[in-house]
């Protein structure tokens, strides 16, 4: 059976893992994006906790994957909540240390003209310095979200779901004359959707950094 | 004070000089503008880490390791636990990951390296644009669909998972190498022909100097990048602490996953601490305090 007579046969599975994969990959984004911005802002006034929290999500970096999900398997069991937390976790990283860094770059003459016009804490946040550090902050999801793909693969180890199945349904049948299809069904199909998620942010980019900062 | 706030207090001197010791001096006039401040340092600094941070980490993943042994030595295991640990197959699973991370990471070195620096030389510098790109594209590919492709390839064993490890890692690497040398300041490159180097002269006396920080950075990313890419290799029989990983999730083992697990989070976060304290001393002196 040739690749594309396999996909054609195969479409509603892969459609699904596919969807599954994506749906997780995303959720799992947002959630990351809102946690890692929130300890960003929490933490990006502290030079001492600033760079604490930098610190530890690259520890967790560093971590292997499938170690990661080995030890949170006896924690949360197996299916999709090691993936959910695992993919959190990881995109955590590029998000909290671009806010940070974003965040602490913001021109302080800026930040003092807002509170001349009389802005509060909050304004300032939200209109002046967010804004500013938007940039980074969304080359750090750009950063997680490529990550998340290939650990998501991973995840389907654990019964997560998503296109990572398709991989480990070939290793299973090694030696099939099905394996290859499976595994480069699986493989191109993470590609195509980091892919796809990457024109997304570009597409993002455009649409939401401030015409002023736009390099 | 900044030059600029100085200039608007010295109204008696015309704009862009400055009044010290009573001695006019004039900013330098480039191309007939004043030259903008200088951009702000880095604010993510990586300073010299300090002694009593250096020896934090190997002391608590000694404790963690020492906690996980005792647990584990109390941990009551069946007979398909014991088939999964028992013969020195945690020795040799942890040895064969080393293996695995050092061919990998030497092959990695000498791959990258050198191709970072051919493709920053005058003559194929048309093609680093695209060296990049490819670069980028490559970490699109998931390490587990790589690493299993190969193994359909190449047959099951440790060679599959060496050579995905090594297409996986090498593109960060180069990706850094070149970073680092085109990030050089060209001037610095310009003076050092100026007062007669050679081409070679240049790279290994200037270029390759100021270069070492970012490609020392590249190292430590492959390396950790393999200590992680390694546990995959399980699945195409490299062997590796992928193995005790697996066996526990697939025999629903607890005692085994998380001892695998314990080891290879130690092994990773001890060769990214030694890989920082190589980063540490090979930093050429005259570099530190910058990124």
């Amino acid at each position: 059976m040739s690749f594309w007579e396999y996909v054609a046969g195969r479409h509603t599975q892969l459609l699904i893992d596919t969807y599954q994969h994506a749906s997780a990959v995303f959720q799992c984004m947002v959630l990351a994006t809102l946690i890692g911005v929130l300890v960003g802002v929490l933490t990006y006034r502290s030079e001492w906790v600033g760079n604490l929290a930098t610190a530890t999500t690259a520890t967790i970096l560093t971590i292997p994957s499938l170690a990661m999900i080995g030890l949170l398997i006896p924690i949360v069991g197996l299916g999709v909540a090691p993936t959910v937390v695992a993919l959190t976790l990881y995109g955590l990283l590029p998000i909290v240390r671009n806010a940070v860094v974003g965040l602490r770059g913001v021109d302080p003459t800026l930040v003092d003209a807002a509170k001349g016009i009389g802005m509060s804490r909050v304004a300032r946040l939200v209109k002046v310095e967010l804004p500013l550090a938007w940039p980074p902050i969304l080359t750090g999801i750009r950063v997680a979200t490529q990550m998340l793909m290939g650990i998501a693969a991973i995840a389907a180890f654990a019964s997560g779901p998503g296109l990572g199945n398709e991989i480990f349904r070939g290793i299973a049948s090694l030696g099939s004359a099905n394996a290859l299809n499976q595994v480069l069904a699986g493989t191109l199909g993470i590609v195509i959707l980091a892919l796809l998620f990457d024109a997304a942010y570009v597409l993002i980019g455009r649409l939401t950094i401030p015409r002023g900062i736009r390099a | 004070m900044s030059p600029r706030e100085e200039q608007h207090r010295q109204d008696e001197r015309p704009p862009g000089e400055h009044e010290v010791g009573g001695l006019a001096f004039r900013d330098e006039v480039r191309g007939g503008e004043r030259e903008e401040e200088p951009p702000a340092p880095p604010s993510r600094q990586q300073r010299r880490i300090t002694w009593q941070k250096a020896t934090f980490l190997p002391f608590v993943l000694l404790v963690a390791l020492l906690a996980t042994w005792l647990w584990f030595r109390g941990a009551r295991l069946d007979s398909i636990a014991h088939q999964a640990v028992d013969d020195g197959k945690v020795w040799m699973a942890l040895r064969q990951h080393i293996y695995l991370t050092a061919v990998s990471t030497f092959f990695v070195l000498i791959i990258a390296i050198p191709l970072g620096i051919a493709l920053t030389r005058a003559k194929l510098r048309k093609a680093t644009p695209v060296a990049v790109g490819v670069a980028n594209l490559g970490q699109a590919v998931p390490a587990l669909g790589l690493l299993v492709l190969l193994v359909i390839w190449l047959g099951v064993g440790a060679k599959a998972a060496i050579i995905g490890m090594i297409i996986y890692a090498v593109l960060p690497v180069l990706a850094n190498t070149i970073a680092g040398l085109q990030a050089i300041d060209p001037t610095l490159t310009e003076a050092a022909r100026g007062v007669g180097m050679s081409p070679m002269g240049v790279l290994t006396k200037v270029e390759l100097p100021l270069a070492v920080p970012l490609i020392l950075a590249g190292v430590r990313n492959a390396l950790v990048l393999n200590v992680g890419t390694a546990t995959l290799a399980t699945f195409g029989g490299g062997g590796g602490l992928g193995d005790l990983i697996s066996a526990g999730i697939v025999t629903q083992r607890m005692p085994v996953l998380i001892l695998g697990s314990v080891l290879t989070v130690a092994l990773a976060l001890l060769v990214d601490w030694l890989a920082s304290l190589a980063e540490l001393l090979l930093r050429p002196r005259g570099l530190e305090g910058t990124t």
